[in-house]
């Protein structure tokens, strides 16, 4: 058979979201690849530059929809720095433990995409099942299942409601046992190990070309967290280690993202002991009224003509379950951001494809997308 | 000795001679001609076939999604009927209500003969594999290869509808189910041998009464595994579903159908799932015959035989569904690797196995062992 | 649990076992869930019952509703038209401007009550509008089935909102504290020019016109006896809504924060 193209998306069962993997292939060997993306551009930093400070974070829960949370930290991390606020220490600890189940809520996710790749069917509906219980929790305290809207400038929206710390832990115990599970299924399988082990390397110093970040960096045995090496919210008060995983494959990226969750299962224990031993105020007492907690008067123009608010820039990097997220706020005194720019892991991630799907069979591309663990809601934005 | 196609004779047969005694003379000596009598009766005995044959496909579908369900932590079907027994039909009335569109480019004869024939050859099958005592219309000496013959039929339509739907998906699924097919037969072939070799026969009711005593499975547990891999790849399921494998091509080779050509389709494969689990159930589990152990009451009663094959077929394929629920795909080039350089091997390894227990006359002995289906 | 630092690859424990112990996962899972899977049956079953809360749905070892408090849900909203001041604020903080504040029968025809009519095929559920409801009448419910069949459907009248209220399902528990250095409305006096606007349309009625002596001679004449009027904004009952900044013809209205 002479090489062609085919179409691996833009509805396919292997994109998981709206983007487009033109593959070359020659029979079943992959000799070139394109990646198109853009398919789901919402103008997410357009629509912010014409939204209230703490509207944004309703854009923010779109922008990935299985790592609402981990967004809207990212956000809120820059307007809180370009506009100066202090945010309670509580607030912190709060925001830390909603990113970790975020985290664990999110590689649930990819772990159910990703054995559906490989053909696996069973641990799909497991993952998804046990990801469920962690949505019903977020909702139990913010009121959404994904899209949560809870933090806010300054804080966050509410505290916890009475007993949540003790579902939260009956949930880690639950999830650590899961865990072990989802191993037997995976890793004691040889079938397994035939197809994930030495497909998709992606080597350490082209991850650093291509500014590739997260999960497929650490394990290229890079150890690179920006939660140990630029630490942000509470994670300088907490205890977890970062794994690292040499092979660079999909296997080590599995490995990654399965030790990943057993710290963040470590982070929220210690998040909620420091939470039920410190109560306190979730949101900054001494907020300007402008930031519209709990009213927001906005659009009522002749309101905030007249604010006189110090001008700020704001920038911010957080460890996201995908990889390094960046933010970057400029706020010019009026009552929106003047211009807010996120950099997504995601993009990055995908923008490398031709490095490591390139060689491989087309059978393996599932597994290696799979792999990357792909949102399109951030990568397009 | 009552047989399926008595029934059917006597089906048509009784209410004609009651009809042709209210007729004048040439008329009822016409309607109760033999010849006719005969033609009717094998009609009523296809119908008869098909409909059961049909009725145990969609069971099957359903028993899959239930069982798949219970694997995966869920219900599978529920609302249609009594725990969704109902629900497949009301997919293919729903699917058979639907449009079937052809592409532009694709073939024409190809598109629509290909599901049709893929589904005729799959349900041929039913007229040849005996079900219980009395289930074939008559004595097929060679019927284990006619069989087989028919059985590796579906690589060629699998590969004409992949051609003709011209779709690229379609293409490499149609090219990898043939390599596949055509790959694991060898293997399935020269498994079935070891049975002939210990059996003595190609006819498969021989080969059931053969296993009355001992069945099959024990002395060629080698030439069972690599049948049952065969037949995992043979019926295209996890872990050897490629041509299908919808994570990278999307539906594999059937992606351009829709309506009932998918219906075919669907069908088809299951009615081959069906199919193999039959002949798992007559080579190596003893077809319709039940042990020694098993106590008299529980194998005299009408109908025995076919319960008892049932209930082995249904088992089998609860082991598949079990197979399923719990093993990612392989790729494409691991299935060929594994086919020729280990199922191959193996096979022909067993069939040395089955020439030795003929030859040693051990067959006694190993049967002897409790619990493994001896006499 | 694995050291997290090694870089070393967990051996495939059993190469001889092959598929065995995934095979025997599975099994172990179908056992658990022969009879009592982890699923709800939906329209039937509904996870707000109370028999999944935690409780019972732990003692009976499935993982149901772990976590699920149904009162903390955001979903359709509640309005109650009866406490409604009309304050116009779930409009200002709508995100998408699905609000619309629209007539309702009844009161007096002139100045007609407005309440707010909700647009959920814009909605996102984010939760301002209540937040931002300074009396607790536009509330968000449990509600979560809103499958209609005409777009239009989708536009949730006032009245459509209050027949939902008069459901009493259960509402999000939790209210905002306001905060404690709120912005208030202040006047810029030399610019006023008495004219009732603004107490006219509060809809909190906390505008009272006071009469003041108004001194606008130029200096060195003699000061007029006129009577003037000025706003007094009694600031606890204000609920900062800007109707008062909005309707001000001279814009001598604005907030601040008093010194």
């Amino acid at each position: 058979m002479s090489e062609m193209w085919i179409n691996m998306g833009p509805q396919h069962p292997m994109t998981h979201g709206l983007w487009n993997l033109r593959v070359k292939i020659d029979g079943e060997i992959v000799v070139d690849v394109d990646a198109e993306m853009g398919y789901l551009h919402r103008g997410i930093e357009k629509i912010s530059e014409d939204r209230h400070y703490n509207e944004v974070i309703t854009l923010m829960d779109r922008c990935c929809y299985v790592a609402g949370m981990a967004w809207e930290h990212l956000y809120i991390l820059a307007a809180e720095e370009a506009l100066h606020v202090t945010v309670p220490e509580r607030a912190l600890y709060i925001r830390v433990m909603s990113e970790e189940f975020q985290r664990v809520a999110s590689h649930l996710m990819w772990y159910a995409a990703f054995v559906q790749d490989i053909g696996l069917l069973t641990p799909f509906l497991y993952g998804m099942r046990d990801r469920d219980l962690i949505l019903d929790l977020f909702q139990s305290y913010t009121g959404g299942r994904m899209t949560y809207e809870y933090m806010r400038v300054g804080g966050v929206r509410n505290d916890m409601p009475p007993g949540f710390t003790d579902r939260a832990r009956k949930l880690c115990t639950w999830l650590i046992d899961r865990f072990k599970e989802y191993d037997t299924l995976c890793l004691a399988s040889t079938i397994f190990h035939k197809r994930c082990d030495n497909i998709g390397v992606l080597k350490a110093a082209a991850c650093r070309k291509h500014g590739v970040t997260g999960p497929m960096l650490r394990s290229a045995g890079v150890k690179a967290d920006i939660r140990k090496d630029r630490p942000y919210a509470a994670y300088d008060r907490v205890e977890f280690d970062v794994p690292v995983q040499q092979d660079a494959d999909v296997t080590a990226r599995y490995l990654i993202r399965m030790e990943e969750m057993r710290q963040s299962i470590r982070i929220i224990r210690q998040t909620l002991d420091w939470l039920d031993a410190h109560p306190g105020p979730v949101i900054a007492p001494q907020l300007p009224r402008w930031l519209g907690a709990p009213y927001a008067p906005i659009g009522n123009e002749g309101y905030l003509l007249k604010r006189n608010y110090p001008h700020g820039l704001g920038f911010s990097a957080i460890e996201e379950p995908h990889g390094e997220a960046l933010a970057y706020l400029v706020n010019d005194g009026g009552e929106h951001p003047y211009r807010v720019k996120f950099k997504s892991p995601v993009f990055a991630n995908i923008s490398a494809v031709r490095e490591y799907v390139v060689g491989y069979h087309v059978a393996d591309i599932p597994p290696i997308m799979g792999s990357v663990d792909i949102c399109v809601g951030e990568v397009d934005r | 000795m009552l047989s399926l196609y008595s029934v059917a004779y006597d089906l048509i047969s009784i209410p004609l001679t009651a009809i042709a005694a209210h007729l004048p003379a040439p008329l009822s000596a016409w309607l109760v001609n033999t010849t006719l009598l005969n033609v009717l009766g094998a009609l009523v005995f296809c119908a008869i076939l098909l409909g059961a044959s049909m009725i145990n496909t969609i069971m099957l579908i359903w028993f899959e999604r239930k069982m798949l369900g219970r694997f995966m932590d869920r219900r599978g079907a529920m609302h249609v009927g009594f725990a969704g027994l109902l629900q497949n039909f009301a997919d293919g009335l729903k699917l058979f209500r639907k449009n079937t569109r052809r592409p532009k480019d694709a073939d024409f004869v190809g598109f629509y003969a290909a599901p049709t024939a893929y589904m005729v050859s799959s349900l041929v099958m039913f007229a040849i594999l005996p079900v219980s005592t009395g289930w074939s219309a008559g004595a097929l000496p060679l019927s284990l290869l006619l069989a087989l013959v028919v059985f590796s039929f579906a690589p060629l339509f699998i590969f004409l509808s992949a051609w003709s739907s011209a779709n690229k998906y379609s293409l490499l699924g149609g090219m990898r189910s043939a390599a596949q097919m055509i790959a694991y037969e060898v293997p399935i072939l020269l498994a079935v041998v070891a049975v002939v070799v210990l059996s003595g026969s190609f006819d498969l009711t021989t080969i059931v009464y053969e296993q009355q005593n001992y069945w099959f499975w024990a002395p060629l547990f080698l030439a069972l595994i690599v049948f049952v891999a065969g037949m995992l790849a043979e019926m295209e399921r996890i872990p050897f579903d490629l041509p299908e494998a919808e994570a990278e091509l999307v539906e594999g080779w059937n992606t351009e159908f829709g309506g009932m050509l998918f219906a075919f389709f669907m069908l088809a494969d299951y009615v081959r799932a069906l199919v193999g689990c039959f002949l798992i159930v007559l080579l190596f589990l003893g077809g319709w015959t039940m042990p020694g152990w098993v106590p008299a009451s529980a194998t005299s009663f009408p109908l025995a035989g076919i319960f008892w094959f049932m209930l082995k077929t249904y088992l089998v394929f609860g082991v598949f569904i079990w197979i399923r629920a719990s093993l990612p795909r392989v790729r494409t080039d691991q299935l060929l690797r594994v086919g020729w350089m280990r199922m191959v091997p193996l096979s022909l390894l067993s069939i040395v196995l089955a020439v030795a227990v003929v030859l040693t006359k051990c067959l006694p002995v190993i049967g002897c062992v409790p619990g493994i289906g001896g006499g | 649990m694995s050291t997290p630092e090694t870089s070393s690859r967990p051996p495939n424990d059993n190469p001889i076992l092959w598929v065995a112990k995934p095979l025997l996962t599975a099994a172990k899972q179908f056992r658990k869930s022969l009879f009592r899977p982890s699923t709800i049956v939906y329209p039937f079953e509904r996870l707000e019952d109370p028999k999944f809360r935690e409780e019972v749905a732990v003692a009976a070892g499935k993982p149901i509703g772990i976590g699920a408090v149904w009162d903390n849900y955001r979903g359709v909203h509640a309005l109650n038209i009866d406490t409604c001041i009309s304050c116009n604020l779930c409009a200002f903080s709508c995100p998408d401007l699905c609000i619309d504040m629209v007539n309702v029968a009844g009161g007096d025809p002139k100045h007609p009550k407005k309440c707010p009519e909700i647009d959920y095929g814009k909605c996102s559920y984010c939760g301002f509008c209540s937040d931002a409801c300074p009396e607790g009448c536009l509330t968000m419910t449990t509600r979560y089935e809103l499958s209609v069949t005409k777009r239009a459907d989708m536009v949730f009248s006032p009245e459509r909102l209050y027949q939902v209220y008069e459901q009493k399902l259960p509402m999000n528990p939790i209210r905002l504290e306001r905060p404690e250095n709120e912005d208030q409305i202040l006047l810029d006096p030399p610019v006023c020019i008495g004219c009732n606007a603004c107490a006219r349309d509060c809809p909190t009625k906390c505008i009272t016109m006071l009469d003041i002596v108004k001194p606008t001679a130029a200096p060195g004449e003699k000061m007029p006896k006129r009577i003037w009027k000025e706003p007094v904004i009694n600031d606890s009952d204000c609920v900062r809504c800007g109707t008062c900044i909005s309707v001000c013809p001279k814009e001598c209205l604005f907030w601040g924060t008093r010194k």
